[in-house]
């Protein structure tokens, strides 16, 4: 059975291109959320295997919806989508409960990486 | 990986933040401060990750600049005084010319370095560079590349100070009272080309924790920064073994020399695609061939009931409904919201009004409300026009407003409004409206009008003002305060298939009405017959249709005209028109047509009854007149031309 993911990011575009390497890898795109206030919402309602997180969106940021999911889902496995110049808000998320991250420009095997090292611990 | 098929998806979604930055300056511009920063933060932030998986540099580069000092102004409350939002508006304006150059493939990293620093110094000196430093500078990608190029050069180097530089952390585990643990030092050397390493050195502290307890890093985890090398030692007492430790440390991944290889994805079976992205082309080709169904659904209906057989009529009374019901979905998958013209307005009538030294309050109405993408393009120009038009002319100065009664600053609506096939869009000023008497005579004095009229209707107006030329002398628009141009966007409107109305009231203001059909695409058409041709003339100009023969004829000034219930019509033979000779008059029937506010009655042999038709727009040939603003093949496979009513008048 092919592994769930909930892909959050403000931008379609950014939705699009990640849901695309992911599934291209098999994963299957349960959802995906335009807001932190939905990307919490959403985890709760589908459980997925993934969470990839932006950092900036309206509503609630990417770090306060980490920290809003580990609070009752300590083992989410959520993966950070970074842009350039974040680092000190990659640490945040980090220290916040996220597991891992990646940069932009994705690299699709960069980004699987990630994603496996996620879903093997 | 191809990134070039998402580039038109990068531009489509970055104009609609850009939209929305232009927004967001205009409120920031009124004083609205708090939200507007914030979705300036945001829009930039978008555009700037955007870029960034675009490898978009330049455009990135612009973005992260901008939004480096948009980060300043929230953090200081800092007030938007004109030399900021000036700045703002330059690099917003930067940034568009950035992304369309890049997605048109010359992203030549040739970014305006001034530019970039007075954003940095006007940022720094807001908020004495904190902002630059939570967002890292424009800088960080050199700065990135030297500490990748320096951690390569050195690693061997570090990892065998490794065991020196951890002086510090012996005797801090010797502090510590490890009980069953035992204390360890784990030594750790990033990849080179590990991105944010110091992020990465988290989660390798993160997953060390997992076993045991950090007694402390070298260097400490405060100086992991963007000069970071990615080399660090963490101690911990844990009471795992040390390949399971060293196992911990590599699965953050990143590591060197520990070749963390990725498993063999399996390739699941696909799951169903949640969104797919068409090319427009291939819409446009589905819809051709829609229509042509359509048109052919029509024949097959006429020759299925001349065969009589009821189950043959039925199964083609079924095939048309399921004919019906694609074209709608077709039609339905070119809708957009008219949102993404709108938005654009908020700044452009900003613009004009401070240039006009007039005050006005803009609001849109009916943004998601949606329109057929061909004519998207297409309604753009006319409702500039109009939004001009109505901040130059419709409005009063603020003194007469005070003087009126009126709010000082003057309302300005731009509306879109659906009803039931079109799409009405309004242009509603609260000015003082057009002085029809004004009108009246100077059309009596050019002949335009009828000398015996007293007063001027809505549609009297329209037909006017729409008239090439009318009142376009200065003497009148002053005094009027309208005219200027109307003709033009009339035209406009009409190609489009649509109709401008207007309705006036003095000094209560005036609202230009653009009816719209929410297609081009397809058009309801009265098919004629002209001589030994069929030709299509779009229902939405033809008023009515009458006999020849029941009508009076008269020449008026020397032109041939009709008079049908006691309204004169010019006549125009087309037969003559469309160079056939004269025909017969016994049995010929006679269509009224509006073309852009002023009626004629055409002659034509025989009308062939009414069809949806797929309109194929043609270029015209260069010198021949302009009679035909497209072509249509019906249902039996011939081809008919479309009459351009407008060229008719």
């Amino acid at each position: 059975m092919s592994r769930t993911v909930l892909i959050c990011d403000d931008a379609i575009f950014m939705r699009t291109m990640v849901g695309d390497i992911l599934q291209q890898a098999g994963f299957e795109i349960v959802g995906e959320a335009e807001t932190g206030v939905q990307a919490v919402e959403k985890f709760r309602q589908l459980q997925p295997d993934l969470v990839t997180m932006d950092i900036v969106m309206p509503d609630m940021g990417g770090i306060d919806a980490v920290r809003e999911i580990t609070k009752t889902h300590p083992s989410a496995r959520i993966l950070m989508c970074s842009a350039m110049g974040q680092q000190a808000l990659v640490v945040e998320a980090i220290q916040a409960g996220a597991k891992d991250f990646v940069v932009k420009p994705f690299q699709p095997s960069r980004v699987l990486e990630a994603v496996q090292r996620v879903l093997a611990a | 990986m191809d990134l070039a098929r998402y580039a038109e998806l990068f531009r489509t979604e970055v104009r609609e933040h850009l939209a929305g930055i232009d927004g967001a300056l205009v409120a920031l511009a009124d004083g609205r401060q708090e939200g507007a920063v914030d979705e300036l933060f945001r829009a930039t932030h978008t555009i700037k990750g955007m870029a960034g998986a675009m490898g978009y540099s330049s455009v990135e580069q612009m973005a992260h600049a901008t939004e480096t000092l948009l980060a300043a102004v929230r953090e200081t409350s800092a007030p938007a005084d004109a030399t900021l939002l000036a700045l703002l508006y330059e690099a917003t304006d930067a940034l568009a010319q950035h992304v369309d150059d890049a997605v048109d493939g010359h992203d030549t990293r040739v970014v305006s370095l001034p530019l970039l620093e007075r954003l940095a110094s006007v940022a720094d000196s807001l908020d004495g560079g904190q902002a630059s430093r939570t967002t890292g500078t424009w800088r960080v990608p050199i700065e990135e590349m030297q500490a990748e190029l320096n951690a390569e050069l050195n690693s061997e180097l570090h990892a065998e100070l490794n065991a020196e530089q951890s002086g510090e952390l012996q005797s801090a585990l010797q502090d510590a009272t490890p009980g069953s643990a035992t204390a360890r030092l784990v030594a750790v050397t990033l990849a080179p080309d590990a991105p944010l390493k110091s992020v990465r050195a988290q989660i390798v502290l993160a997953k060390l924790e997992q076993l045991g307890a950090v007694q402390g890093t070298e260097p400490t985890v405060q100086t992991l920064t963007d000069s970071f090398d990615g080399v660090f030692t963490v101690a911990i007492t844990s009471a795992h073994s040390d390949s399971e430790l060293e196992a911990a440390a590599r699965s953050a991944g990143d590591v060197q020399r520990v070749s963390v290889r990725a498993p063999e994805v399996r390739r699941a079976v696909r799951d169903v695609l949640r969104h797919v992205r068409i090319d427009l082309k291939r819409i446009d080709a589905l819809l051709d061939l829609v229509g042509e169904l359509v048109i052919s659904r029509d024949r097959l209906l006429s020759v299925a009931d001349a065969t009589g057989d009821r189950q043959v009529i039925a199964t083609a009374q079924e095939m048309s409904r399921l004919v019906s019901a694609l074209q709608d979905e077709i039609l339905q998958a070119r809708m957009v919201p008219v949102g993404q013209v709108f938005d654009r307005f908020p700044r452009l009538v900003r613009d004009v009004a401070r240039d006009l030294g007039k005050e006005i309050v803009f609001t849109m109405e009916g943004r998601d409300i949606t329109l057929d993408r061909s004519m998207l393009d297409a309604i753009g120009d006319p409702i500039v026009h109009l939004l001009r038009n109505a901040i130059d002319h419709g409005f009063e100065s603020a003194e007469e407003r005070v003087a009126a009664g009126k709010p000082e600053a003057g309302r300005l609506v731009l509306r879109a409004v659906r009803d039931r096939a079109a799409i009405v869009i309004a242009v509603q000023d609260d000015g003082r409206g057009i002085d029809r008497d004004r009108i009246l005579s100077k059309a009596i004095a050019e002949g335009r009008a009828d000398p015996t009229l007293t007063s001027l209707s809505d549609d009297d107006l329209v037909k006017l003002l729409a008239q090439p030329g009318f009142s376009t002398a200065a003497s009148v628009t002053s005094v009027s305060g309208r005219g200027v141009g109307i003709d033009v966007v009339a035209s406009r409107v009409r190609a489009l298939g649509g109709a401008l109305d207007i309705e006036t009231t003095p000094g209560e203001g005036t609202t230009f009405l653009l009816r719209l059909p929410v297609t081009l695409a397809i058009v309801r058409a009265l098919l004629v017959q002209v001589g030994e041709a069929t030709y299509a003339v779009p229902t939405a100009h033809v008023v009515e249709a009458v006999e020849f023969d029941d009508v009076d004829r008269q020449s008026i000034a020397g032109r041939e005209s009709v008079n049908i219930r006691g309204e004169v019509f010019p006549l125009v033979r087309l037969r003559l028109l469309f160079g056939d000779s004269a025909g017969d008059d016994a049995g010929a029937q006679l269509i009224v047509v509006d073309a852009g506010g002023q009626r004629v009655a055409c002659k034509v042999d025989a009308l062939a009854g009414q069809q949806d038709i797929v309109v194929k727009q043609f270029d015209a040939v260069r010198g021949a007149t302009a009679l035909f603003s497209g072509a249509t093949i019906l249902g039996d496979g011939s081809p008919a031309l479309i009459v351009d009513v407008g060229s008719l008048a």
